[in-house]
């Protein structure tokens, strides 16, 4: 394809055709909104490819068109006018072809476009017989011309970068071949060849994992609409009654006490279970403060800020041991009517957990003698945990006055810096 | 403990729940004005009937309890907005005390726990539990950390008002922590009502600016620069 001019005579013939055969010949064949995914699910998110194929689809319509206008100027003074109509008609038969293929999902395989690369690339080889040496010689267009560049937008569109590169080298090496001269005509004609191929390669790449990416995410909405919608269903109905036992029965006393305790428990339980959002968010940054809402019950409040205080899955899985553990401490030492408070904290370069209880207190020099007597105590369980995050840890207890644990960890990625709105948006304004 | 003269209106979508709260605080001697389970009509009832508290749910169905929560409060004076919710809508919660409610408790706190509430709301205090502390403390601690080009003067707590706040979050009561920091018990209630008024005016605030900015966008005004 050495030439840079086009034939506007023969463009503006085809003008009032084209709208129609445009339409025709670039409509996929299929609906976006019906393409089922892996799991055989129905699935709203249409191939993000679907745009390039129509566009590859275009190119080889508008270049056809290019290449018949020239043919009809260059007709007369072929070598072979037979072999150079005939070069003609399988380009017509071939677009036709590809386009009904490649419109289809089904038809956009590999070994067409493989196929395709043959096809033209054999076509385009078939034009050396047709044109004369002094044609050739004078940089005047082939009977494919720029119809050649569509095998490339083909391979680029199917797969990606690497096709498009190695497509677009081997028409840049056809071309080479076939004129047997370097100028800077040829020069811009393999430039082109590669650039296409690669940029509609990166297109194809970028497009194909946001397709991707789109699925993902809307398949994470869904689970979390189908989530809030039973949640919604579970507090209007199960746990209104439960919180009705509770309160009745413990002011009944006696057996119906014991019974609201437990309706108790279970209210707590499924509260937090509709309450804490899906576990997995598709990264490795988790909410704190939702694990930590888990351990909201009897004789344990719990206090979050609003928004998501987010950290790495590691630590909070740490910290939430750490968490349990105190807690533990406080049910078996601090007797039964003892109440305990968590308190966290974000000052978004470092956040606070405090764990407080109300009960009796550790007397001084007790937890010295546990860890003198070679017994790993909770205090230096609790230490020797925090000081792995990286954290620090002091214990305000003394008898009497309960006890209270303050975890200080200073935040080392500062992508977590960010405080998550969470569920804010919702009744702002 | 008996809550004569104090009139209550009980908003929540569902009956039992709404029935069983209107039956305790009547025991308890309370004058029930009016039950309701959704927003527009708690609205509509609480202009006439003019109750000193509401005692509202948060979660109303498709109406909001945090909107109904900011007309009652700032259309009608003497009336006092209690949230009474389940303990999962923390973001709902502080939307609503941000909205102007007085207080908050969850739907699994005692009879004593609810009177006692209702009693300190009807006079004007603010109902602090541990949890709505650390809501507001939280609140607080995002707005100095979150750079906003469109809040360039975020309400900030003093370091009093912090240690207060943190104290209560951590389940101190007033008495203890006026102990703590040794400062009168009058002191700590002060600095608690303090940090939720900050907070409520700034909302109202930012309300009110955001209202002109979009006004002034929907007539499509030039810029007064």
């Amino acid at each position: 394809m050495g030439s840079t001019t086009s034939d506007s005579t023969d463009g503006h013939r085809n003008r009032t055709l084209w709208p129609r055969m445009w339409r025709t010949l670039t409509t996929t064949g299929e609906s976006p909104h019906t393409t089922t995914n892996r799991n055989g699910q129905l699935e709203a998110v249409p191939d993000g490819r679907i745009p390039l194929w129509r566009a590859h689809n275009g190119l080889r319509v508008m270049t056809l068109i290019y290449a018949f206008a020239w043919f009809l100027v260059m007709l007369p003074d072929y070598r072979e006018p037979v072999l150079g109509s005939a070069i003609m008609a399988s380009m017509v038969a071939w677009t036709a072809f590809t386009i009904w293929r490649y419109s289809k999902p089904s038809g956009r395989t590999k070994r067409l476009v493989l196929l395709d690369q043959f096809v033209t690339t054999g076509l385009f080889g078939l034009c050396y017989f047709v044109l004369t040496e002094h044609q050739l010689e004078q940089g005047l267009p082939t009977v494919v011309t720029m119809w050649h560049a569509s095998m490339v937008t083909a391979a680029a569109v199917r797969c990606g970068m690497p096709g498009g590169f190695v497509s677009g080298a081997a028409a840049a090496a056809a071309n080479f071949a076939m004129r047997g001269y370097i100028d800077s005509n040829m020069w811009m004609d393999t430039a082109l060849h590669l650039v296409i191929g690669l940029l509609l390669g990166l297109a194809s790449e970028t497009a194909k994992h946001s397709t991707r990416r789109l699925a993902r995410a809307l398949r994470a909405e869904a689970a979390t609409a189908e989530r809030e919608r039973l949640a919604r269903d579970i507090h209007d109905s199960v746990l209104q009654v439960l919180a009705r036992v509770r309160r009745r029965g413990g002011e009944l006393g006696g057996e119906a006490a014991e019974l609201a305790t437990m309706a108790g428990e279970q209210e707590t339980a499924l509260r937090t279970l509709v309450s804490t959002g899906p576990a997995e968010r598709g990264g490795t940054s988790t909410d704190l403060a939702a694990r930590l809402r888990a351990f909201e019950g009897t004789g344990v409040n719990v206090s979050v800020p609003a928004t998501e205080v987010t950290l790495p899955a590691e630590t909070i899985t740490a910290l939430c041991s750490v968490t349990g553990e105190a807690l533990q401490n406080v049910a078996e030492h601090a007797g039964p009517e003892a109440h305990a408070w968590i308190l966290l904290e974000d000052l978004g370069s470092e956040i606070v957990l405090s764990v407080r209880d109300n009960g009796p207190g550790i007397p001084e020099g007790r937890l010295e003698e546990a860890a003198a007597a070679g017994r790993m105590g909770v205090a230096q369980s609790i230490r020797g945990r925090v000081e792995s995050l990286g954290g620090t840890v002091t214990l305000d207890t003394s008898l009497g006055e309960g006890t209270e644990w303050e975890i200080h960890l200073t935040r080392t990625d500062s992508r977590d810096r960010t405080v998550h709105s969470g569920g804010r948006e919702r009744g702002n304004y | 403990m008996t809550g004569s003269e104090i009139s209550v209106m009980v908003v929540d979508d569902h009956p039992i729940w709404r029935d069983g709260v209107a039956r305790d605080l009547t025991e308890r001697g309370f004058r029930i004005s009016a039950t309701t389970g959704d927003a527009v009509s708690a609205l509509r009832i609480s202009r006439t009937v003019h109750p000193d508290v509401v005692l509202m749910d948060l979660n109303l169905g498709d109406t909001s309890g945090v909107e109904a929560t900011r007309q009652i409060t700032q259309e009608i004076p003497g009336t006092r907005v209690l949230v009474l919710s389940a303990s999962g809508e923390h973001a709902d919660v502080l939307e609503a005390v941000k909205a102007g409610a007085s207080g908050y408790l969850v739907k699994s706190a005692s009879v004593d726990e609810l009177v006692d509430a209702v009693r300190r709301t009807s006079v004007g205090d603010a109902v602090f539990t541990a949890g709505l502390a650390g809501l507001v403390l939280g609140e607080y601690r995002r707005m100095a950390v979150t750079p906003d080009d469109s809040d360039p003067d975020p309400p900030r707590l003093t370091e009093r008002e912090t240690d207060v706040l943190r104290q209560v979050a951590k389940g101190l009561t007033a008495r203890q922590i006026a102990n703590k920091l040794v400062i009168s018990h009058r002191t700590v209630e002060n600095h608690v009502q303090s940090t939720l008024r900050k907070l409520q005016l700034h909302n109202r605030v930012e309300l009110a600016r955001y209202a002109i900015e979009h006004g002034l966008d929907q007539e499509g005004e030039a810029p007064p620069d």
